[in-house]
């Protein structure tokens, strides 16, 4: 332990700066990945928490097939008291104008006062600063009025209200100005959505949410909770067997968020492999620093080896340095990655918010499992990263490293390893390529990525030992001798500097291969846009984001639009969940007349579409989104069996049309078929196709006038629709491209470490160039040359490799991921930026180790002969 | 220039001195020494380790300035020089050779030849037109695409050598070139010095352990603790033989 605290510490702390890069590196790449988890988890959390303090005490479920069933059917269930009690509920988001005149989403949630009170424990302030609960009739008096609401505490000390208040709320397409009756302590069901609770009789809740005689579900609170297995199967097989009640189900309430969490899973993934790139490249950081240091310090090890230290302790000296980095690394990440979370959290909402669910807006707290993970993978990473230096280092003997510098014997020479080994990880990565997708995961994708990057990184020797070669005359043309100077220091440095450039050049391949793919993927979005996107106008009730399927239109609306002079067709289209093969595909149902007439799809298959299309109506037959036949292994002429509450039914696929607003996966039916099976539906958006030489700028604002204070609804005009999609599009990579900063920043930290010690390794040969005539301005041009060479290699390199990768990226991980068909589009202008500013970034990267080695003072070093 | 004795003045030091302050007490390394050195002069510096020889010698280099005293090399006077100025005049008019040979690694012994001529703004082709010559004069003309590492101990050195003198400096400053070579290629460096010494007039201030080094210079200047203690006028001819 003396030996580590002199020998390693003492080290540790002298090079300074060396030590803080690298310390720097990994907290990076740690905080990275930490704040990832945190915002995966954050989308997470906030819905599997609402549906945990909403289920209060409720052991199963008993749901319809997607957009709930009739309360008729209630009757049908009163066999289920023999199990417990049971309550029905309707859910759903609204939203509340609050006093600064902004609206803010709330969970509602209407409940059977008389049958709810056993499930759910509401603490009203009043009745709480009594220190007693309202009785049953007490509650029903509060809550017997259609236009009573009860809030929470928190919320209502967050707006300054209070009981008696009035508050407007929009539930679906409605807008209406409640009583608060009541506030409810912070406890239990009040908890739901930081305190953005709203709770209300049963009755008004059907009928804010247009949901008149339906439910969504059933709770049921079982009297043997020790029972739930065998309850659920008995309440499941008498469910099946009365055909009243066949399209019901029996679930535990956190069924639905395991299907949420396999919705994202894929979404997750991918931002999760993403953050592991930072961390990869503060891993190349240690393995630089630690090899470094065993260069660097080669005389002393040989002196310590004399002194009769073995070879087991030094390897555990080095070891343990990579520990120390690794230690304060990995604890300075956990507080940036915390840090990080809060802007990961704000970029992703969108995405999440707009595609999949409504979010919590805070990264969760730091809790031992962060911990756990940061140095979980922290520390073994790194003591792997420090391996193979630090069995370098037990292996010099006393007599080599006394001999002094042998830098003289250790010219690089380029063998076949260098070549063969990054061929071989070259094909390992296309039969990688080549494999499926496993669970639904693009594994083997990730993997012949790894291929592909490590690949690269073994053949960086291989490319500075050319450039060496061939680049000699350029750079003196260039540069003059400071150019053949920084070749040829470069040229002999090679396995030092290999590890930084592979870095560097991985962080940029990977940028480049994720621009190459976004760009491809936004042009291809951009042309689905304006091909598919004919229609004039775009409606959705106001609190409906673009997944909530419970707000529904009133028919009130549809009537008004419908019958606008203006109006040529409003196709109403009904979209909701339901569960698939373990996790959630989206049932549509649209006119197909009004679509195949006046709409714009782009069919995969079969040629004629349109045709495949009109031979839907009124059969059992459905046309599917490109994503459903990827994620489900299917194609036209296949079947598709889906739950509907007449029970199962088989739909046959007629055709496959693009589709990139949802990755779950899309079966689209006419609106003949679909009542077959469901009850009539109400509209959740309105795809209206005006007139001719009709205004659409004006009829919206008609419209929207029609509706007058009643109804909330957003009306986007086609030139709006089509920004609006781009800007989720966009707001959906701009994580990528912070991921990718902070990655490249890392790596260009690498660079100027490793420049940093290659200067002062160099002391000698920089004195020797000072004596014969060198000035400080000849001596830092040439090191800030060295440095740019570093970042047109690593640029080169990331050019070439990244173009491979994007072509991973777009074939294979994001087909097997999201199930999207991209075309590929080179975005040549942002990666000539790029590139530029990469060079101009490294060479910049060289200033402070130029400024070093051009106040080396070449008495110093000749005198220390 | 100054014209004297012998011929030019290529070196005056009057009374020098050299003060580092780095450490607990002050150090003087060299205290007033003067010392005039003029064209086609061989001078060996000798004395004990510490006794002040390789300052004198990194002062007389214009690798550093003396704390006082006035040091002047073909009329400049170092003190009024800045860092850039001492480069300058290390660039165009002296040349190095050291024990260690310092050749750069990574450049082959073409390309270490040529570097004070490029580092000069000097053209490539007439650079290496006068390395080739140089080469041929030194016996390395089949070694230039070579890297130093290829080379023998005594192939490097002069190959330095080469690389000291090829833009024709006025000072030659020498420190222990030969205390890494057998005596066999530490006699050939020696008499390739000889030469360049007696043909072009290049003026050489050597550092040396070795007496028998020592006896190729026209003159020897013992020093100790900072001082010179005597200085000995060799014979030409003794000088010549002993590097024959």
């Amino acid at each position: 332990m003396r030996l580590f605290r002199q020998f390693i510490l003492r080290h540790l702390a002298a090079e300074k700066l060396r030590s803080a890069g690298t310390v720097l590196g990994i907290a990076l790449g740690i905080a990275v990945v930490i704040a990832i988890q945190m915002t995966n988890a954050s989308s997470l959390r906030g819905f599997e928490k609402a549906i945990e303090t909403v289920s209060g005490k409720t052991s199963l479920e008993i749901v319809g097939v997607g957009i709930g069933f009739d309360e008729l059917q209630l009757n049908q269930l009163n066999w289920l008291r023999e199990y417990g009690q049971v309550s029905p509920v309707i859910e759903g988001d609204a939203q509340a104008k609050t006093a600064d005149g902004r609206s803010e989403s709330l969970r509602a949630l209407g409940i059977d006062v008389l049958r709810d009170r056993s499930f759910r424990e509401y603490k009203l302030l009043e009745f709480a600063n009594q220190n007693r609960t309202p009785s049953s009739q007490e509650f029903l008096k509060i809550l017997i009025d259609p236009r009573s609401i009860l809030l929470t505490e928190k919320f209502a000390v967050r707006h300054q209200l209070k009981v008696g208040d009035q508050i407007e709320i929009t539930f679906s397409d409605k807008a209406e100005t409640f009583n608060i009756r009541g506030l409810l302590k912070d406890e239990g069901p009040a908890r739901t959505m930081d305190g953005n609770f709203a709770l209300m009789d049963i009755a008004a809740a059907q009928w804010a949410f247009n949901r008149l005689g339906r439910l969504d579900r059933v709770d049921v609170l079982l009297k043997d909770r020790t029972q739930i297995d065998a309850a659920e199967a008995a309440i499941a097989k008498r469910l099946t067997a009365n055909r009243l009640t066949e399209g019901l189900n029996v679930q535990r309430p956190a069924r639905r968020g395991s299907q949420v969490e396999k919705m994202l899973e894929a979404f997750h993934f991918n931002l999760t492999a993403l953050s592991y790139i930072a961390l990869l490249v503060g891993l190349f950081l240690i393995y630089n620093t630690v090899s470094i240091s065993v260069i660097t310090r080669r005389e002393e090890i040989g002196t310590l080896r004399a002194l009769g230290v073995t070879r087991k302790t030094i390897l555990s000296l080095f070891l343990l340095e990579a520990t120390a980095l690794a230690v304060v690394g990995c604890a300075l990440g956990l507080l940036f990655g915390r840090l990080m979370a809060f802007g990961a959290v704000k970029l992703t909402a969108t995405t999440v918010n707009s595609l999949y669910i409504a979010t919590a807006a805070e990264p969760p707290p730091l809790s031992l499992k962060h911990v756990l993970i940061a140095f979980g993978i922290g520390l073994p990473l790194s003591l792997l990263a420090a391996a193979m230096p630090a069995m370098e280092a037990a292996r010099v003997t006393p007599t080599a490293a006394m001999r002094g510098n042998d830098r003289l014997e250790s010219r690089f020479r380029l063998n076949a390893r260098y070549l063969i080994l990054p061929a071989v990880l070259f094909a390992l990565a296309w039969w990688f390529a080549r494999q499926p997708a496993i669970a639904g995961l693009p594994v083997f994708g990730y993997g012949s990525a790894l291929a592909i990057v490590f690949g690269a990184a073994f053949l960086v020797p291989a490319v500075l030992f050319a450039l060496g070669r061939v680049g000699n005359k350029a750079l003196f043309k260039l540069f003059k001798i400071e150019g053949r100077l920084a070749n040829a220091n470069l040229a002999g440095a090679i396995p030092r500097i290999s590890i930084s450039v592979a870095a560097l050049a991985v962080s940029l391949s990977m940028m480049v291969a994720v621009a190459v793919m976004i760009g491809s993927f936004r042009q291809t979005v951009a042309y689905w846009v304006e091909q598919t996107l004919k229609a004039d106008l775009y409606m959705r009730p106001a609190t409906r984001s673009n997944v909530a399927t419970d707000a529904v239109f009133s028919p009130e609306v549809e009537r008004i639009v419908s019958s606008h002079p203006q109006v040529a067709a409003a196709d109403r289209f009904r979209n909701f969940d339901v569960p698939y093969a373990g996790g959630l595909v989206t049932v549509g149902a649209g006119e197909f007349e009004k679509q195949i007439k006046h709409g714009r799809l782009i069919f995969k298959a079969p040629s004629n579409g349109k045709a495949a299309m009109q031979a839907c109506i009124g059969q059992d037959a459905v046309v599917v989104s490109e994503s459903f036949t990827i994620k489900h292994n299917k194609q036209v002429g296949d079947t598709v069996t889906l739950p509907t509450p007449k029970g199962d039914v088989r739909f046959r696929i007629n055709a496959v049309y693009y589709d990139y607003s949802s990755d779950r996966g899309i079966i689209v039916m006419d609106r003949a078929t679909f009542t077959r099976y469901w009850p009539e539906p109400l509209a959740t958006s309105l795809t209206v196709y005006l007139r001719e030489g009709a205004d659409a700028d004006a009829v919206r604002d008609d419209l929207l006038r029609q509706f007058g204070e009643n109804y909330r609804v957003l009306i986007y005009t086609n030139a709006a629709i089509r920004r609006e999609v781009l800007r989720i599009f966009d707001s959906t990579f701009s994580i990528t491209y912070a991921l990718e900063v902070i990655a490249i920043f890392v790596a260009i930290l690498g660079v100027a470490t490793t420049l940093l010690t290659l200067i002062l390794e160099r002391k000698r040969e920089i004195a020797m160039l000072r004596l014969v005539g060198a000035d400080r301005r000849q001596v830092r041009k040439m090191v800030v040359i060295e440095a740019g060479l570093m970042g047109l290699v690593s640029q080169s390199i990331g050019l070439g490799v990244g173009l491979l990768l994007s072509l991973l990226l777009m074939n294979v991980i994001n087909v097997q991921s999201f199930g999207w068909t991209i075309q590929f589009h080179l975005p040549v202008g942002f990666l000539i930026q790029s590139s530029v500013l990469i060079l101009i970034a490294t060479a910049l990267a060289g200033i402070y180790p130029a400024r070093r080695a051009s106040r080396l003072h070449a008495t110093e070093q000749v005198s220390e002969e | 220039m100054t014209e004297g004795k012998y011929g030019v003045t290529v070196l005056l030091a009057e009374n020098i001195r050299k003060t580092y302050l780095g450490g607990e007490a002050p150090v003087e390394a060299v205290r007033g020494v003067s010392l005039v050195l003029q064209t086609g002069d061989f001078v060996a510096l000798m004395g004990p380790s510490g006794c002040g020889k390789s300052t004198l010698l990194h002062l007389c280099g214009a690798m550093d300035r003396p704390s006082s005293g006035r040091l002047l090399i073909e009329n400049s006077e170092l003190a009024g020089l800045n860092d850039d100025l001492l480069t300058r005049l290390r660039r165009e008019r002296i040349g190095f050779v050291f024990q260690f040979f310092n050749l750069l690694p990574t450049l082959t012994v073409m390309e270490n030849i040529t570097l004070p001529i490029l580092l000069d703004g000097g053209g490539a082709n007439e650079a290496e037109k006068r390395a080739r010559q140089l080469a041929e004069r030194v016996g390395l003309s089949h070694r230039l695409k070579h890297y130093p590492q290829q080379l023998s101990g005594g192939e490097m050195q002069r190959a330095a050598v080469a690389r000291a003198v090829i833009h024709q400096p006025a000072l030659l400053i020498a420190d222990e070139l030969t205390g890494n070579l057998d005596s066999e290629n530490g006699a050939r460096v020696l008499k390739l010095l000889g030469e360049l010494n007696r043909e072009m007039g290049l003026t050489i201030l050597l550092a040396t352990h070795s007496d028998e080094t020592a006896a190729a210079a026209k003159r020897i200047i013992r020093m100790r603790d900072g001082q010179i203690e005597n200085i000995i006028e060799q014979k030409q001819e003794a000088a010549q033989s002993a590097v024959v």
